[in-house]
């Protein structure tokens, strides 16, 4: 665009001088030469001079001296004969004599500066009017472009590339024949915007739209670093689906992404939005040093939210300040304090989600886990009502009380801890003797440099004991009592565990598991006297802990306080306790209802553990304090340079009440008066129906950035958006509608000669389907396509080995799924971010560990060998034979209906002459030898139309996988 | 592909606009870089570089994924022998950080290698017991022993080595080049990857290592395996023999061009040529895999091992053919170095699995005279401690990740032959002499490809992204010849 303007610019000049614009001409050119030392960074600034700020201008400082080039420092320096005196100095790549051109009539003109254009409030502005081709506002801005650069509209495409196009762009999928048929013979007026708004409120929409979303989320299903473990963000994922389909304004979906956790009383749909930020990528590596981790993902956190929403890239200014856009390394500390809130730790799990979560109940679970409850509830109700028969209380308390007092029931001293003992592995951690467990244990003595610490540990509860990996700790107690007896304890342990008894073992379990109650059992015999207790708790990663309960005394400990006095002695409460335990455990009516509790209960653990969960945002209640760190490194804070949550003031302060958080943040992006947001938002889905933005650099609006194709379209278009109250359906809506974009993508020579790159758009633009596109395209023409609506992630063919051959520890094995998970939409195919799904990697689907606002789009010999050979594709090919088989006749209906399928037209001239050629060749091949035709009809898991003639079946399988291999099935026309 | 006159006419315009869209202009950019082949193939640059005339034509780098022990194999200070079982001194680590795997541990004691060392070569150099080979080629290569990283863990370590940040997203070294240099065959890709298994303990790795990051993806490493399928989905369907699927693509040529005819997409065009290299590469690559035609001496030179697919040894081979056949860049991963534990042992065996074939690597290429312009380079992504990780037994120990310091050698194209470049104190823990930083070091592999590493930049999110990094890396001019 810049080059664009300056050729115009240049040609125009030679007859008289044309104005320079700042924000055009001059920014650009300070941005890419001057600002590195003479900018926004304090730390690289040379000569204590800045270029980027309007100050600079003036008599007095002879820098820049309006009207007058001769007399302004900037300009001499840039003209220099002498080497010494040179701007940019020897070395760097000195300025073109058209730049120095621009500078120096700049200076001319005045040296007027203005503020960098996105930076700029948004203005009104009007839409220039326009007759005939003209359909809306964005033609008229359109229109006044293209003919200023000579050169007129093309045609509008014909409907059936029309609905196709409008499929693909709306819905990522293809329409069928018969919405082709319906649409091309239905000339009203309105069948346009009828089917516009028909696409939009299909889910397609909804999951399209997702897709593009989970690139700039970085959605994946795995952790992405060292053991990349599984991980469950899809109810997030779906639940971006259901925004989108009930066009949640962007403004709403926003603040509940970004700060859903933080809404008044939230509901558990906005607690799942949160999870956007839950994404990030994750470790769980043995070595790692948690603080060190943790701030790696409160950078991804800001560097993310700027790209998204503010089109910026903020990460520079962690380290330094920004070299080109006002962001200072104390603002960027003051954004990062947001984030630096969440109260998740550094060091992550590999098998699951981490807290903090949420559950996600689907319907059916949601209403079991309710009547779970009210049941539940129902019995306790029935306590609090019931009347027991005194008489056989009155018994059972005494019955109770005499055994209570002739039992021997075993004192536990209390507990003493010591440790942690690392070693190089958990095995060694588990097998070593780090000091005592085959002595008599002395808890005044120290082991191994390390002393026995008394703990206050309540029996029955899961107690934390550090995080050290690969470790073992010890905890000891004494258990005193009268005569030998034989007890039971009940143990839990993360991760493993041994029992000795006296310095005897007595358990033993070398698992890897988090800690829960009662995991395990073990039987002590105990002698008379006292015996020393012994536990060993082996970590391997990850936090580590442990639970103990000993049986033998079935009564709770209150209970027991309240059974040993008489029962004419015993106070309300202390009877009421009794009366209950009765009631519960021995009185027949009661027990019944126990049982019945009981199993409710047993029913809601079992639902709940196969309820999924999803990761969300929690911030600490006590505000984390925030450093600059200098040079962005974690172990080093500028204690003496703390930061308080902020925005970036320069570009809109923050809104008058917003609190200072996340929530405060998210108000402030999705402000009216915010100049970034509607344009950056604006222009991505512009990118997305046009093939590239009006800034054409969707992930840079700095000034580093493109310069907008139609500024005030632009400005229009992103007003026009927060005026509508941020409703996305009607943007997309909007800019369908146009004529701009009904054209005709072919270009002929002259459109090609003036507009290369068609920034213009004096046509529509034509470019390759994304890789989900694809395979759905394909699975929708065979009739595979099994469409269902969210869900867990599918794991589709692959070639063997992929997970295995990088897999920490090589133990991975890629499972693929089979049956109807086979031919689910391709976004929802299980994203695992250390080796993704390669048929779609191939054609640009990004890894996902890091924000893609905007995919690639190339162009390889290993996408042909996908389509040409990857099981998927062969499979949809025969599926897509046997369909023409079946349904049609004739071998130019066959054909016909193909093409309708994958390319919205029925097949030219030129393609059935190739296809009658092919069929005529490849047919006999087949007739002899029906092996191969057999083996190619097979390809895949499912079932094939047996009562079909195999050599037929396979050449057609063969030319529908040559349609599927069209550049114009490949293609958005 | 012929050069006529569509061709010629859409090159014209794809490099224009090239030159005009910058980063943005992402499919005339991938088309600019498949076109791009035909103009490299004829000398001319799309990309400015090489900025000078380059050594290195192609890169052979033979990455030790899991950190060797520099300590075990090359870095050898006799008075370690009298360090032995002594409680690592605060004059030397410093307060240095440790991994939080023997940061809890309550002794240090420093452990000497548990191997011979002799003195080889020209300059008496130390090399290890377990590297007879590499022993034996010392006056051929440089020895890096003052290698260093700030990554103290496998993932943002090898992250950084091989794309030049600790955070995920930026291209690989091998993508960089790709992108840069473009292509010298019509057959195979710029990158190629492949890895082996090794032994012991092993370490994760990531298809970013050699991903694009933010580089059309076209330019990321494709992965080479051993077994049926070599190139992922290289071989024609059961059921559709060569003969086929010619006429499938001579079929859907046709078609293709009259879209062509119709469109004027240029994007057409490049689809059609992708398709032929498709094709092509369906024999070139089967062609490159296939070792029969290799004779004994091959197998006498590099072991018996790389007789079987997917060894170390074998993937050597492999990459000689590649470099025959002018593949920019070869990386092989061969995993395993991780000890943390049992070191005396695991390390004898990985050694085992690699010395000979990375020697003979060398030889081989020398004497078919490919060395003077194919760089080799061999080494890790950090190094390990002198201290014990876990109990010092009699004849076993581990040892941590140490970024302070490790070794890399280098070889071919240009590089000195029989030198040894900087220092560590003697407990191979602090370098007292000439650090090289991993950017360094990548810094100077693109001067001996003719690249400054300063000025191969690609704009994104308003930076000039480059490979070495936002600091001020160096090119090391002692280790160039």
């Amino acid at each position: 665009m810049i080059q664009l303007f300056a050729i115009l610019l240049l040609t125009a000049g030679s007859e008289e001088p044309t104005q320079v614009e700042f924000g055009r001409d001059v920014q650009p050119i300070l941005s890419k030469r001057c600002f590195v030392c003479h900018g926004p960074d304090e730390g690289t600034r040379e000569a204590r001079l800045r270029l980027d700020l309007p100050e600079v201008v003036g008599e007095e400082q002879g820098v820049i001296v309006p009207g007058n080039p001769e007399a302004s420092e900037l300009i001499l320096r840039i003209t220099s004969e002498y080497a010494d005196e040179l701007m940019p100095p020897p070395g760097e790549e000195p300025l073109t004599p058209d730049e120095i051109d621009i500078l120096k009539r700049w200076v001319e003109q005045g040296a007027e500066y203005e503020g960098h254009w996105a930076f700029e409030p948004i203005p009104e502005t009007s839409a220039p009017r326009g007759a005939g081709w003209v359909r809306n506002e964005v033609d008229g801005f359109v229109l006044r472009s293209m003919e200023e650069a000579g050169l007129e509209p093309s045609i509008e495409a014909d409907r059936a590339t029309l609905i196709r196009r409008l499929s693909f762009d709306l819905c990522g999928m293809p329409p069928t024949p018969a919405e082709v048929g319906t649409f091309v013979a239905d000339d009203r007026p309105a069948a346009y915007e009828e089917l516009v708004d028909r696409l939009l409120a299909t889910d397609a929409y909804a999951e399209r739209m997702t897709l593009a979303w989970m690139d700039a989320a970085r959605y994946g299903d795995t952790s992405v670093h060292h053991a990349d473990g599984p991980r469950d963000m899809w109810p997030w994922r779906d639940w971006v689906i259901r925004a989108y389909k009930s066009n949640m304004p962007f403004d709403e979906f926003t603040v509940e992404q970004l700060a859903g956790d933080l809404l008044p009383e939230p509901s558990n749909a906005q607690l799942v939005a949160s999870g956007f930020h839950r994404n990030s990528p994750t470790s769980d590596e043995g070595g790692a040093i948690d603080e060190e981790l943790r701030v790696k993902y409160m950078v991804d956190r800001v560097k993310t939210t700027g790209n998204v929403w503010l089109g910026l890239s903020l990460e520079c200014a962690q380290c330094h300040d920004h070299k080109y856009d006002p962001v200072s390394q104390e603002d960027y500390y003051r954004f990062y304090a947001y984030f630096n809130q969440s109260v998740e730790r550094g060091f992550q799990t590999r098998s699951g989600n981490a807290a903090p979560l949420v559950m996600v109940p689907t319907e059916e679970q949601e209403a079991e886990l309710a009547e779970l409850d009210r049941e539940i509830q129902a019995i306790e109700d029935f306590f609090q009502g019931a009347t027991p028969p005194l008489a056989a209380f009155e018994a059972w308390h005494g019955r109770e009380r005499q055994a209570l007092l002739e039992r021997d029931t075993p004192e536990l001293g209390e507990w003493y801890f010591t440790g942690p003992f690392q070693k190089g592995s958990k095995k060694e951690a588990y097998e070593t003797d780090h000091g005592p467990e085959a002595l008599k244990i002395d808890i005044s003595a120290e082991v191994a440099g390390k002393r026995w610490i008394e703990r206050a540990d309540v029996d029955g509860n899961i107690y934390n004991l550090g995080s050290t990996a690969n470790a073992a700790v010890y905890l000891t107690r004494t258990i005193e009592c009268e005569r030998a007896q034989t007890t039971t304890i009940s143990l839990g342990s993360d991760d493993s565990i041994k029992v000795w008894l006296n310095g005897k073992e007595v358990f033993a379990n070398d698992v890897g598991r988090g800690v829960t109650a009662d995991q395990d059992q073990a039987t002590l015999e105990l002698p008379a006297g006292e015996s020393q207790l012994l536990l060993k708790i082996v970590n391997g990663g990850g936090p580590m802990g442990y639970y103990f309960k000993m049986k033998g005394e079935e009564l709770p400990e209150s209970l027991v306080a309240a059974l040993k006095p008489e029962l004419s002695s015993l106070d309300d409460e202390a009877r009421a306790l009794l009366l209950d335990h009765f009631m519960r455990n021995s009185w027949e009516e009661g027990v019944a209802q126990v049982a019945i509790q009981e199993a409710a209960v047993t029913r809601r653990d079992e639902v709940t553990q196969v309820t999924a969960t999803v990761m969300i945002m929690e911030d600490v209640a006590e505000p984390r304090m925030t450093y600059v760190l200098d040079r962005g490194e974690y172990d080093k804070p500028r204690k003496d340079q703390p930061v308080e949550p902020g925005v970036l003031e320069g570009i809109l302060p923050l809104p008058e009440g917003a609190p200072a958080n996340r929530l405060g943040l998210a108000q402030w992006l999705v402000h009216p008066d915010h100049p970034m947001t509607a344009r950056v938002a604006v222009n991505r889905y512009w990118a997305m129906l046009f093939g590239r933005g009006l800034v054409s650099s969707v992930m840079d609006f700095g000034s580093q950035g493109e310069l907008p194709s139609h500024p005030e379209l632009l400005d229009w278009l992103a007003r026009d958006f927060i005026k509508s109250g941020w409703d996305v359906k009607r943007a997309l809506k909007q800019l369908v509608m146009s004529a701009t974009y009904r054209q005709v993508s072919r270009a002929d020579e002259e459109r090609l000669e003036v507009d290369p790159e068609n920034e213009l758009l004096a046509r529509a633009s034509r470019f390759r389907l994304h890789g989900e596109f694809l395979r759905d395209q394909a699975l929708v023409a065979s009739g595979l396509l099994v469409d269902e609506v969210g869900g867990p992630g599918v794991k589709i063919y692959q070639p063997e080995g992929l997970w295995n051959e990088v897999s920490l520890d090589r133990n991975l094995r890629f499972s693929q799924d089979h049956g109807e998970k086979l031919y689910r939409k391709s976004m929802y195919i299980y994203w695992k971010r250390s080796a993704p799904q390669p048929a779609m990697s191939t054609f640009d689907t990004p890894i996902r560990d890091t924000c893609v606002v905007q995919r690639q789009r190339t162009n390889t010999p290993m996408q042909a060998l996908v389509t040409l050979n990857d099981v998927q594709f062969i499979e949809a090919a025969r599926h897509l034979a046997q369909r023409l088989l079946l349904e049609e006749e004739a071998f130019n209906a066959r054909l016909d209906l193909a093409f309708m399928l994958l390319t919205a037209h029925p097949a030219d001239e030129l393609a059935r002459r190739v296809m009658r050629e092919t069929y005529e060749a490849q047919l006999p091949i087949y007739q002899a030898n029906e092996d191969a035709a057999v083996a190619l009809i097979s390809a895949g898991e499912s079932a094939r139309d047996e009562s079909l003639d195999a050599a037929e079946h396979a050449t057609w399988t063969v030319i529908a996988s040559m349609i599927l291999n069209l550049d114009e099935t490949l293609t958005r026309e | 592909m012929t050069m006529d006159p569509i061709t010629e006419r859409s090159r014209q315009v794809t490099r224009r606009s090239l030159l005009k869209s910058g980063a943005n202009g992402l499919g005339a950019m991938a088309l600019g870089s498949m076109l791009g082949r035909e103009a490299l193939a004829g000398g001319i640059s799309a990309r400015d570089v090489p900025h000078f005339a380059p050594k290195a034509k192609r890169v052979i780098y033979l990455f030790m994924n899991g950190a060797p022990s520099q300590i075990d194999l090359f870095d050898y200070h006799p008075k370690m022998r009298e360090l032995h079982g002594i409680e690592l001194p605060e004059s030397i680590r410093q307060g240095q950080r440790l991994t939080t795997m023997t940061s809890g541990q309550s002794s240090f004691p420093c452990v000497a290698p548990m191997f011979d060392f002799k003195r080889y070569g020209e300059h008496q150099t130390w090399v290890s017991e377990l590297l007879p080979y590499t022993a034996r080629i010392v006056d051929k290569i440089t020895l890096i022993k003052s290698m260093n990283t700030e990554a103290i863990n496998h993932d943002p370590a090898i992250t950084y080595i091989n794309t030049g940040s600790q955070q995920q997203g930026k291209p690989s070294m091998g993508a960089w080049l790709s992108y840069g240099l473009g292509s010298m065959n019509r057959d195979l890709p710029d990158y190629i990857v492949m890895i082996s298994r090794g032994r012991g303990n092993f370490q994760a790795l990531y298809s970013r290592l050699w991903g694009s990051g933010f580089l059309p993806s076209e330019h990321q490493g494709v992965k080479f395996r051993s077994g049926k399928e070599a190139v992922l989905y290289l071989t024609n369907p059961d059921g559709i023999d060569a003969g086929t699927r010619r006429r499938m693509l001579d079929g859907i040529a046709k078609i293709n061009e009259a879209k062509y005819e119709e469109t004027h997409d240029a994007e057409v065009q490049a689809r059609i040529s992708q398709y032929e290299m498709a094709y092509r590469m369906q024999t070139s690559v089967p062609d490159l895999m296939d070792l029969s035609d290799e004779p004994e001496s091959t197998f006498e030179l590099y072991g018996e091992d790389a007789r079987k697919p997917g060894t170390f040894a074998a993937n050597c081979v492999l990459a000689r053919r590649m470099a025959e056949r002018n593949v920019r860049f070869v990386q092989l991963f061969h995993r395993g170095w991780d000890q943390h534990n049992n070191l005396p042992g695991e390390i004898r065996d990985q050694c085992r699995d690699t010395d000979q074939a990375s020697a003979a690597l060398v030889r081989d290429l020398e004497q078919r005279g490919l060395l003077e312009d194919t760089l080799v380079i061999w080494g890790g992504e950090f190094g390990r401690t002198i201290y014990s990780q876990g109990a010092l037994t009699e004849n076993n120990h581990g040892r941590d990740h140490h970024p302070r310091c490790f070794t890399t050698w280098m070889a071919g194209a240009g590089i000195r032959e029989g030198y040894e470049h900087g220092e560590t104190d003697d407990f191979s823990y602090n370098i007292v002499r000439d650090p090289v930083h991993i950017n360094d070091l990548n810094a100077t592999i693109l001067h001996q490809l003719g690249i400054d590493h300063q000025r191969f930049t690609y704009p994104y999110q308003g930076l000039e992204q480059r490979l070495t990094g936002v600091e001020e890396p160096h090119v090391v001019r002692e280790l160039l010849a």
